[in-house]
């Protein structure tokens, strides 16, 4: 390890957030060409650690020094004048600019009149682009792009920078494994480069793959520092969660009764179509009551816009084909309706689709289900608190009080806000679009329980995820989508992760062993 | 925390219920009933005058405020305090019992409208402060004098004169008028029309509403341009408006096809005389301030102890080419 | 094991709240604490007659509740739309039409009270409901759908009444209004509180209680802290807004009928500009344009604060022009207040 030539060298870094201590005598180095994973569940310090490299936040107890020489950033203009850029968890870009004036948002490429070059920026970017692995129109506005897209956009950005570190918090949440591979194609050629780097993820087999060594931290305090192709899953999440963890994933439980949902040949033709959405074009599928089935496929391959079909968010258009909920056949109008019939819907993003996040936990936890909770439109607070506290106790969320702000939460215990709402309304049938994206391990495996829990209580469950391991250690029955339409279906028993892989990408597609996180 | 939400709306609400009950006694039962009865302190006293006006925005208005302030400057006795209602009733309303609560020693009143302000003019009169009502009346006589011009009259003036001097010859005459609803809009129209029946070969062939601003007026005049093409005369509600209609006029090079009238003619810089003094107004009425008159009567009743008439009209003069310049000077006579 | 978690949580929480609590409520009331300053600034300020501090004599704290109850009807009816991150720049036009419609129904139209008022009400109540049907249906900015119909409100105002003021006498004959419409414009009930204060007190109170139990207001608070996943969650957005929306032109038609019966008239110019003053009563009450947060109470206390603002300045005979300056800078100070609030 490059001890003697730190490029960062942080040492006892402490911060305080009112009553908080977010980071107490943490030390952490980095050197030139070396990728320092940062380990710890949500809350243990590590966003913080990194926001004081990044000069994102100040006041702070400890000393920086950058190549020797102790460094003290009042702003993250600082930080990147000494050659530190981050790329944050939330996106930082403008939806309603294009991919390449985002890029050079600030720092826009002039011609000699001083006017903005946009032919440049324009080439320019593309040529960024292309190095992030990534087959993108510059021009096109940042708001129209997947997350994943706009993710891959971000990481452009900051290479475009010439940072000499570059810290990536959970830079692959919303990307395919096929980008993600791209992704690590880009962090090596960066690391002969001898970049610095500081990868933060929640997803093990990545930091086994990428990173040359691992640090965890756990409430705001070193606890192991590790060479991660040595230690195993089950021993790294011990350090993270400070007691041994069993199985992730509970096994289904292979019993399963009637036919619940039955999709024939459902296909949508949008009144105005939208470039990037790919709606349903020809999908059958049936879920049976207790069933837990994966929808698997690329990005692009249409799987939230299935489940927005089945719920009725989807953009008008004509439908065709059939939707047969429990021997009926239904046309989803809207979340009132599909919730009336039992459906619930838990979507992609839960910050900005999920959550009023300046809201108390208990306002968000009861919002589906009001009417039941008092008579004549008055609300009886002892029954919303009652029902509320009740739910938290089932998904074990950890709070402090039901009025304190939802966006105070971490990230899985927002989660399980939004799965407590639905739970509420008592559906027979849950959708759920990525529901462990940006979930801490801890989280994770509550979350894999209570699908276990759920399914056998007899709701069926659709489970649109881009973690292979998650489809495969979850679900009873996985289909696969592709341009909208299913393309093969497997049932987990029996099937790998490369059958999943390969069926998803199509043929042609080389694709390699992820790695499983069992 | 939540809890407190609860006690603290609740006393909001009871600060602003209790605010209506009030803390102090009733201050009014000491004083006389009517206007006029105050005992007199005559030369050796000290007097309060608040000045409550519709609207300064209006350069009319303005003036009218100015000439109050440097009338008012005369009198060592006066200080003189000056509240806008900026166009709002119930805004003239407030300020006008504010002025009670300060215990004013004479109210001078520019009403926005009569009906909304009658019952907080007659209020103040009624606990014994003298009311001078300017230019727009109040209804019933709970005042203690009203100044002000005759709009009908002005309005007939400027038809004579359009019917005789301007036009004999007849011609199209477009109105622009002030904003609806006003009375002084309703006056100067009434005026004007009896007054060129005089002369049947004058017919109007179009009217818009200005209210009362140049560059609705303007506006107006563009539109009218376009569908009138023989316009001989342009009779404005007021100055500003004409001066409007001009530039209108102007913009299309047809400024010397037709004449341009006005009302007001405030002796002011951007007013109607040093616009026909200009030449680009052919005449213009005066619309008196009233501002010397009222601290004049003021001063009559509180300091001289005597009694003003309970109306008093002023007379509108012709703004011509010849007086124009001359009226200008007198009116403004340090510069 | 839950509960060992919770603890270990929550102590670090308690303390913040502890630290942060003084702050915080200061924060939360920032539009009470506000108007009890300006309150006792007022008192301090307040010109002197014999000894006598003029601001809070009788007669004028009920001048300063009765100036406040119109622009405060309003402003309740305003808290809601801006809680659902909407705004309604037609108040006040529906406010002159209001009045003149008071006026005519029972002057030119010898309507009685009862139907007359109902008939305004409805008026107001159906002008908001399409507005809110534009905004929440075709999906226009509320800014843009009310722009219009300030604009439509003013010129069916000017319609009805001939572009005349409309002026209230009362009495039995033709002609007259009822009586019972005088009463309403009387200057107390009981001989204390002004009918205008005593509508206002109950529209607030009203509000507040609704706000506190009702389901629909929860929905409410949903719309306009995220409409994305209100909609997603089952939230009935489009019934919300256009609800809300009714509501304040309810209210605006409400304070309309107290602007005719308090002037006597009813003007299709009444009301220009109030809109801005119940934005402004609304913003100073701590409620954030961006919507899903704030109280009426917050409003209330807003609206106060102008009241006595205005009131004091005009005791002190500051100049019009400066009136106006400071009253910019209040709003701007409230604003930034806002601002300043701990991210909790």
């Amino acid at each position: 390890m490059p001890q003697a030539a730190a490029l960062v060298r942080m040492s006892r870094i402490g911060k305080r957030y009112g009553g908080v201590q977010a980071c107490r005598d943490v030390d952490f180095t980095l050197g030139a060409g070396e990728v320092h994973a940062l380990l710890g569940e949500n809350g243990a310090g590590k966003s913080t650690l990194m926001k004081i490299l990044s000069g994102d936040v100040t006041g702070y107890a400890g000393q920086i020094e950058i190549n020797g020489s102790p460094v003290s950033f009042s702003g993250p203009t600082d930080a990147q004048a000494a050659g530190i850029a981050m790329i944050h968890q939330e996106l930082d870009l403008v939806p309603g600019l294009p991919v390449a004036d985002n890029i050079f948002l600030g720092r826009e490429l002039r011609t000699r009149l001083r006017t903005v070059d946009r032919r440049r920026m324009e080439r320019e970017a593309r040529a960024l682009l292309e190095r992030s692995g990534v087959d993108l129109d510059p021009r096109r506005p940042v708001g129209e792009l997947r997350i994943g897209e706009q993710q891959l956009v971000t990481i452009a950005k900051a290479i475009s920078l010439d940072a000499r570190v570059l810290i990536m918090d959970e830079p692959t949440s919303a990307l395919t494994t096929s980008e993600v591979e791209r992704l690590f194609v880009v962090i090596r050629e960066l690391r002969r480069g001898g970049v610095g780097i500081v990868y933060i993820s929640h997803r093990m087999e990545e930091i086994a793959q990428v990173a040359d060594r691992a640090s965890v931290l756990r409430n705001g305090q070193n606890v192991a520092s590790f060479d991660p192709r040595t230690l195993s899953t089950a021993e790294v999440v011990e350090a993270m969660v400070g007691r041994p963890v069993q199985t992730m994933f509970t096994t289904p439980d292979a019993a399963t009764g009637d036919e619940l949902l039955r999709v024939e040949n459902l296909a949508l033709t949008p009144r105005r179509p939208r470039p990037g959405r790919r709606d349903p074009a020809g999908i059958s599928l049936t879920v049976r009551a207790g069933e837990i089935v994966g929808l698997a496929g690329l990005l692009g391959s249409g799987r939230t816009e299935l489940l927005e079909t089945l719920y009725g968010v989807a953009p008008g258009g004509t439908r065709s084909g059939r939707i047969v909920l429990q021997g009926q056949q239904i046309q989803p109008r809207g979340p009132r309706h599909a919730l009336r019939h039992g459906i619930g819907f838990v979507p992609e993003d839960r910050r900005t689709s999920g959550l009023v996040l300046f809201h108390s936990i208990l306002a968000n936890t009861v919002v589906s289900s009001l009417p039941a909770y008092g008579r004549l439109g008055v609300i009886a607070r002892r029954m919303e608190r009652s029902a509320s506290v009740r739910m938290a106790d089932r998904l074990r969320l950890k709070f402090g009080r039901l009025q304190d702000e939802v966006g105070t939460l971490s990230g899985g215990n927002q989660q399980k806000v939004v799965f407590g709402r639905m739970l509420l309304t008592e559906p027979h049938l849950l959708l759920l679009d990525e529901p462990t994206r940006g979930v801490d391990v801890g989280a994770k495996a509550e979350i894999y329980r209570l699908l276990g829990e759920l399914a056998g209580q007899g709701i069926g469950v659709l489970l649109a995820s881009s973690e292979l391991p998650e489809l495969v250690g979850v679900c009873d029955r996985v289909v696969v989508l592709r341009d909208g339409r299913d393309v093969a279906s497997f049932s987990t028993a029996d099937s790998a992760e490369g059958d999943l892989l390969a069926a998803a990408m199509g043929e042609s597609a080389v694709f390699e062993d992820a790695g499983g996180a069992q | 925390m939540r809890n407190l939400k609860a006690p603290l709306a609740t006393a909001a609400v009871a600060a602003l219920v209790l605010a209506g009950c009030g803390t102090t006694s009733e201050r009014t039962s000491d004083q006389p009933q009517a206007g006029n009865s105050k005992e007199c302190k005559g030369a050796d006293g000290k007097y309060t005058i608040g000045m409550s006006q519709a609207n300064v925005a209006e350069p009319y208005r303005q003036r009218m405020d100015d000439d109050i302030k440097a009338a008012a400057k005369e009198v060592s006795q006066f200080e003189v305090k000056f509240a806008d209602a900026a166009q709002d009733n119930a805004k003239q309303v407030a300020d006008v019992e504010n002025y009670i609560t300060q215990q004013i020693d004479l109210l001078i009143i520019s009403p926005n409208e009569a009906k909304p302000l009658t019952a907080v003019v007659k209020k103040a009169f009624d606990k014994g402060i003298p009311v001078l009502v300017l230019d727009r009346k109040v209804e019933g006589d709970a005042y203690t004098g009203f100044i002000g011009g005759d709009n009908v009259e002005i309005g007939t003036e400027a038809g004579k004169y359009v019917a005789e001097k301007l036009l004999p010859q007849g011609g199209n005459v477009v109105e622009l008028k002030g904003l609806a609803g006003a009375t002084p809009q309703a006056e100067r129209h009434q005026g004007f029309i009896d007054a060129i029946k005089a002369n049947p070969k004058l017919k109007i062939v179009a009217d818009a509403s200005g209210d009362w601003l140049r560059e609705k007026g303007q506006a107006q005049m563009d539109a009218l341009l376009k569908a009138n093409p023989k316009i001989d005369l342009v009779y404005a509600h007021n100055d500003p408006m004409a001066e409007g209609a001009y530039l209108a006029a102007k913009a299309v090079g047809r400024e010397k096809e037709m004449k341009f009238i006005g009302i007001d003619a405030l002796p002011i810089p951007s007013g109607g005389i040093k616009a026909v003094e200009q030449g680009r107004l052919s005449a213009t009425f005066t619309y008196p301030t009233n501002g010397k008159e009222a601290i004049a009567a003021a001063k009559k009743i509180l300091v001289d102890c005597g009694t003003i008439e309970k109306t008093q009209t002023l007379k509108t003069r012709l703004i011509d080419k010849e007086n124009a310049a001359s009226i200008y000077a007198e009116e403004n006579p340090t510069g | 094991m839950t509960d060992v978690q919770d603890k270990a949580v929550s102590a670090p929480t308690a303390v913040a709240e502890k630290s942060g609590g003084v702050v915080a409520t200061l924060f939360r009331f920032q539009s009470v604490f506000g108007l009890l300053a300006v309150f006792i600034a007022a008192i301090i300020f307040s010109p002197r007659r014999d000894g006598e501090i003029l601001f809070v004599s009788a007669d004028n704290l009920a001048n300063v509740v009765r100036a406040v109850s119109e622009i405060g009807i309003i402003a309740v009816g305003m808290t809601f739309v801006i809680l659902i991150g909407g705004i309604d720049l037609s108040v006040g036009a529906v406010l002159g039409l209001a009045a003149v419609g008071s006026a005519v129904l029972m002057v030119e139209s010898d309507w009685g009270f009862l139907p007359s008022v109902v008939l305004v009400l409805a008026i107001g109540l159906v002008f908001g409901a399409l507005q809110g049907m534009a905004t929440a249906m075709i999906g226009i900015q509320s800014f843009i759908v009310t722009l219009a119909g300030l604009q439509i409100a003013r010129g069916l105002a000017r319609i009805w009444s001939d572009g005349q003021g409309v002026a209230i006498a009362y009495g039995n004959g033709p002609n007259e209004a009822p009586n019972s419409f005088a009463i309403l414009g009387e200057r107390t009930f009981g001989g204390l509180v002004p009918i205008p204060v005593l509508i206002f007190a109950v529209v607030a109170i009203a509000a507040v209680v609704f706000l506190r139990v009702s389901a629909f207001s929860r929905h409410l608070y949903a719309v306009g802290g995220n409409e994305k996943a209100a909609r997603l969650s089952g939230v009935p957005v489009i019934r919300v807004k256009i609800a809300v929306f009714a509501i304040c032109g309810l209210l605006a038609a409400l304070a309309g009928i107290v602007h005719a019966v308090q002037l006597n008239q009813g003007s299709p110019n009444d009301g220009i500009g109030y809109e801005l003053d119940a934005i402004a009563a609304v913003v100073i009450g701590g409620t954030s344009l961006a919507g899903g947060r704030g109280s009426v109470a917050g409003t209330v206390a807003g609206a106060l604060l102008l009241g006595v603002l205005n009131n004091i300045l005009a005791l002190n005979n500051i100049e019009s022009n400066i009136q106006l300056l400071i009253k910019g800078l209040v709003i701007v100070a409230a604003a930034a207040l806002q601002r300043l609030r701990p991210a909790s």
